[in-house]
């Protein structure tokens, strides 16, 4: 029997004025990462390298269930609300939490709407950060499916999410972890992926604000994977070259959730990105 | 390519999970490939027909359209990026869905495993 090193703790924090009980986890010491996980998931996305040791030496991993997800609640109120995700929100949730650590410029690393959202902080408020790992993550795509499939009555939104989320694993990743990494879209709560999804594939605010990212103050570094159809190597090179500065790697044998589907290939590729970022905030 | 999925038909009704999960879908699903149509009917998540095409009386609730050598790429045990499913088929071009895509949400991991059995397990790597 073995205890793994990661924690996991709850903190009150305030977001469009009202309180919201965040889940979070961590493992490691030094520099302080921030992991965010993708659309209708959660923390557990990140676990394969908050449970590895040489990353876990000098990097302090901190990954958190946004509200709605995993082990962190929906606000007061939630059963008469529809949840739509917003830029804004997505951005004040991340900034309350970093302040409720009381973290100094951490490294922001994140994977899908992750990593997007991520990309806007680079833009908007780059002060908060020391560099920013974009995972799966490129300017904008427009959804080439329905978002409201994902929120049904008459059917499981989590199983049809999960199913269409398949589409961008790789058939490299080996079978238990793919199955986990649905595991996680088959547990979210109603209408959450959908939610998400408003966010990921309406909001085209990031396209304009890339030019204003100075990756000589915070360094950007951009992974993608071949077999992510959500987030292409073409998407994610668009994106990169619109940065001046920014860095590109292609993992030609992985998809849209690296961290999660395939963790033994993705981790050379995350070790290589945290060398781009500054050793200390 | 009827052989292929008189293939699947036998092995869907040895494999009790996708059974499983497909026991609320009895519906006719039309297969193009190339210039072939096959129509695959279901019953409760059994493969009860596998019947060649053209057919003008033959209804169905929705098609995956698609050519010969996209799906040979598709069956590879270890596919290339694009060909390893069938929305990424649709996403280059390689394939078509008509009909009720919902239908075909609402059970899209039963029909894209179905799809799927003419894949070859990969040997993994020791």
């Amino acid at each position: 029997m073995s205890i793994e090193s990661i924690t996991g703790r709850y903190v009150t924090i305030t977001v469009e004025g009202a309180p919201r009980r965040i889940y979070f986890e961590e493992a490691g010491q030094g520099r302080a990462v921030v992991c965010l996980h993708t659309a209708g998931a959660d923390t557990r996305q990140w676990r394969h390298l908050m449970n590895d040791a040489e990353i876990t030496a000098n990097n302090r991993l901190i990954a958190f269930d946004m509200p709605w997800h995993g082990k962190s609640f929906p606000p007061e109120g939630f059963e008469t609300q529809e949840y739509m995700l917003t830029t804004e929100a997505y951005m004040e949730t991340i900034l309350a939490l970093i302040d409720a650590l009381d973290l100094d410029r951490p490294v922001l690393s994140g994977c899908s709407m992750g990593g997007r959202i991520g990309l806007q902080l680079a833009a908007l408020r780059p002060e908060k950060f020391s560099g920013f790992i974009a995972i799966e993550a490129s300017d904008f795509q427009p959804a080439w499916y329905d978002i409201d499939w994902f929120d049904r009555p008459d059917a499981h939104g989590g199983e049809m999410g999960a199913a269409l989320v398949s589409a961008n694993i790789s058939p490299y990743a080996p079978k238990a972890e793919r199955e986990n990494t649905l595991w996680m879209f088959k547990q979210s709560g109603p209408g959450i992926f959908r939610g998400d999804l408003s966010f990921y594939t309406r909001d085209d605010s990031l396209i304009s604000r890339l030019g204003d990212i100075d990756t000589a103050q915070t360094p950007v570094h951009i992974i993608v994977g071949a077999y992510d159809l959500t987030c292409t190597p073409q998407d994610a090179k668009r994106t990169a070259d619109a940065i001046a500065g920014a860095t590109l790697a292609v993992m030609d044998e992985l998809g849209h959730f690296p961290m999660s589907e395939h963790p033994v290939g993705f981790r050379p590729f995350f070790v290589d990105a945290l060398s781009k970022m500054p050793s200390q905030g | 390519m009827i052989e292929v999925f008189r293939n699947i038909q036998a092995q869907l009704n040895e494999t009790p999970h996708l059974l499983r999960l497909g026991r609320l879908f009895s519906e006719t699903v039309l297969i193009e490939v190339g210039q072939d149509q096959i129509y695959l009917t279901f019953e409760r998540g059994q493969l009860v027909e596998v019947i060649p095409g053209p057919s003008r009386k033959t209804p169905w609730r929705f098609a995956f359209r698609t050519d010969a050598e996209a799906l040979e790429k598709f069956w590879q045990p270890v596919p290339e990026a694009k060909f390893h499913d069938i929305f990424g088929l649709v996403t280059i071009g390689r394939g078509k869905i008509d009909g009720d895509i919902l239908c075909l949400v609402k059970n899209l991991r039963f029909f894209k495993e179905v799809m799927a059995l003419a894949r070859p397990a990969r040997e993994v790597a020791a």
